[in-house]
């Protein structure tokens, strides 16, 4: 994958810990997010209906879906509990001088 | 040891309950036995995706064959029409028996149907299962003008299903506001005014008399006199647990079968768990008996866990949702025990929350919005209701600040 992959989202200090940024890029919509350990991105919509995750709650490593809290694991995507069941596509997110980037592929 | 333990009813507390025995026993054998010729599946799309087309049979099953095969777990179709507690005996339509050692019931709930005079039981639908969504879906579609009696949750969300499928909807409801007496007047009539909006005519406060059927259509009249004219009726006036198989066996039976915190019945090694359950909750210190997805699926696992050995106390807070045109209404805790309502908001677009309090601690809430802007709020509530905490009003009324603040204290 090249260089141009990397997409800027904005400052560390535009997300509160234990919280999260919804991020648009062209006709797609990311969540990223701040846990203890760093920064995470994920898709923004969950994929139970299409509705937004930046509505949703932030615990530990997880966001609950604010519709019918669908969880998932934000570093792996995994759908843990109903009724979501499909797993949240993640991307990998890079600090570069307190900027966020994510690859998007 | 090797016991045979029966989940009566295929539903989703059923399901739940077998796959969370067979995580803590993998010797004994689970069999589910559900009258409906399908595997557990999910019925909140039914008056929803479903109806709309969004969603296809196929997707609303919670597990294939395969899961259930791996955990191995059988699913039999089949009715129970007898029950022997004492020699712990199910006896079907076929003449087939069934011995268990534990048993689950879990039934679930049933719809209330209309009385009528004349003989009309063919023509009203009601919908529970997806057969009953198949047949509806497959109606309406030739159908313009329909009725939709009882202006609870579901049909609230059938009218709305079927307003987006361009049809002319009216509902008619018995009460002077819409979805029952849990739901606080406010909301209940911000959700009206979108049913409005989007062109569905809602009638309150009115009974019906009489419906008469002329040609392939039907003519309503309601106790004011009024006449409504229509092309096809759906009920959705409540429902009932599905006990009539256990009225003269010596089960306790209060509006559902009553069981303790622990899923237990009156009868030993016989639980009950999901719609059909009037349970002991101990945080509250009452018995409740609900009918929502989350409860189905967290009762059911507590029942397994508690079948299998490992003594569980169910205490999830309740929690329930509607969804109707763009909007997303949600439930938490109770809303019938309180001293103080706290409004959180006043616009739709960004969600309108009553919390209800009592002595100063949240009790339970009622909420809705556009899509996706109450759901965090009432999610964080159900945890400060939890926690049992004085909370700080000033904060609950004011939606500028963040209710995350609240749990952090
Ligand atoms: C149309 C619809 C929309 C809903 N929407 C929502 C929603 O938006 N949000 C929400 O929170 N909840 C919703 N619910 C409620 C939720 O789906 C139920 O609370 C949940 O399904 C209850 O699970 P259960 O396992 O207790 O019962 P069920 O899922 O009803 O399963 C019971 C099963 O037992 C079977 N059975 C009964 N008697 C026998 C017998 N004698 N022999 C064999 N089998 C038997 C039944 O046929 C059924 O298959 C909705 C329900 C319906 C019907
Ligand atoms: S839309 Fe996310 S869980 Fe249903």
């Amino acid at each position: 994958m090249s260089e141009e992959n990397w997409i800027e989202v904005g400052s560390t200090d535009s997300i509160e810990e234990e919280d999260l940024i919804r991020f648009d890029h062209q006709d797609k919509t990311f969540c990223v997010y701040k846990l203890t350990d760093g920064f995470y991105a994920t898709d923004g919509i969950c994929t139970h209906e299409a509705v937004h995750l930046e509505d949703g709650l932030v615990m530990d490593d997880e966001i609950e879906c604010p519709m019918h809290q669908g969880i998932f694991n934000i570093k792996s995507g995994e759908a843990l509990s109903p009724p979501a069941c499909e797993d949240l596509k993640t991307y990998p997110v890079k600090v570069d001088n307190d900027k966020i980037f994510i690859k998007i592929d | 040891m090797k016991n045979n333990i029966i989940i009566l009813g295929g539903g989703q507390a059923g399901i739940y309950a077998a796959r969370e025995i067979r995580q803590n026993d993998s010797k004994s054998n689970i069999k589910i036995l559900g009258e409906e010729n399908l595997l557990p599946y999910e019925r909140p799309p039914l008056s929803k995706d479903f109806l709309l087309d969004k969603k296809k049979a196929e997707d609303l099953y919670f597990h294939s064959s395969d899961v259930l095969k791996n955990e191995n777990i059988e699913f039999e179709n089949i009715s129970i029409n007898k029950v022997d507690f004492e020699n712990k005996k199910l006896f079907a339509n076929n003449d087939n028996v069934y011995s268990y050692d534990s048993l689950l019931i879990s039934t679930g709930s049933e719809n209330k149907k209309l009385t009528l005079d004349n003989n009309l039981k063919n023509d009203i639908y009601y919908l529970r299962n997806l057969e009953e969504a198949k047949k509806i879906k497959e109606i309406v579609s030739n159908k313009n003008k329909i009725t939709i009696i009882g202006g609870g949750f579901i049909g609230l969300e059938i009218a709305s299903s079927l307003s987006q499928l361009q049809k002319k909807v009216i509902v008619i409801e018995i009460g002077n506001q819409l979805m029952g007496r849990v739901i606080p007047k406010q909301i209940a009539d911000l959700v009206q005014n979108t049913h409005i909006e989007h062109g569905n005519e809602i009638i309150l406060n009115k009974q019906i008399e009489k419906i008469t059927k002329k040609n392939d259509d039907y003519e309503i009249l309601l106790n004011d006199n009024s006449l409504i004219e229509t092309d096809f009726i759906i009920a959705g006036i409540g429902s009932t647990p599905t006990v009539k198989l256990f009225e003269n066996t010596n089960l306790k039976l209060d509006n559902g079968i009553v069981t303790n915190q622990f899923c237990e019945t009156s009868i030993k090694d016989v639980y009950a768990a999901g719609d059909v359950s009037n349970f002991y909750h101990p945080f509250y210190e009452r018995n409740m008996r609900l009918e929502s997805y989350q409860h189905a699926q967290n009762h059911g696992i507590c029942a397994g866990k508690n079948i299998a050995g490992v003594k569980t106390e169910y205490t999830s807070i309740p929690w329930m949702w509607s969804d109707q045109f763009n909007l997303n209404l949600q439930l938490t805790g109770i809303c019938d025990e309180y001293d103080e309502i706290i409004e959180r908001g006043n616009d739709i677009n960004n969600g309108v929350i009553y919390f209800f309090l009592k002595n100063n601690k949240i009790r339970g809430a009622c909420g809705v919005g556009v899509i996706g802007k109450v759901g965090r709020d009432i999610r964080i509530t159900s945890k400060l209701t939890e926690k049992d905490t004085i909370v700080d009003k000033q904060i609950l009324s004011d939606q500028n600040l963040k209710l995350n603040k609240l749990i952090q204290k």
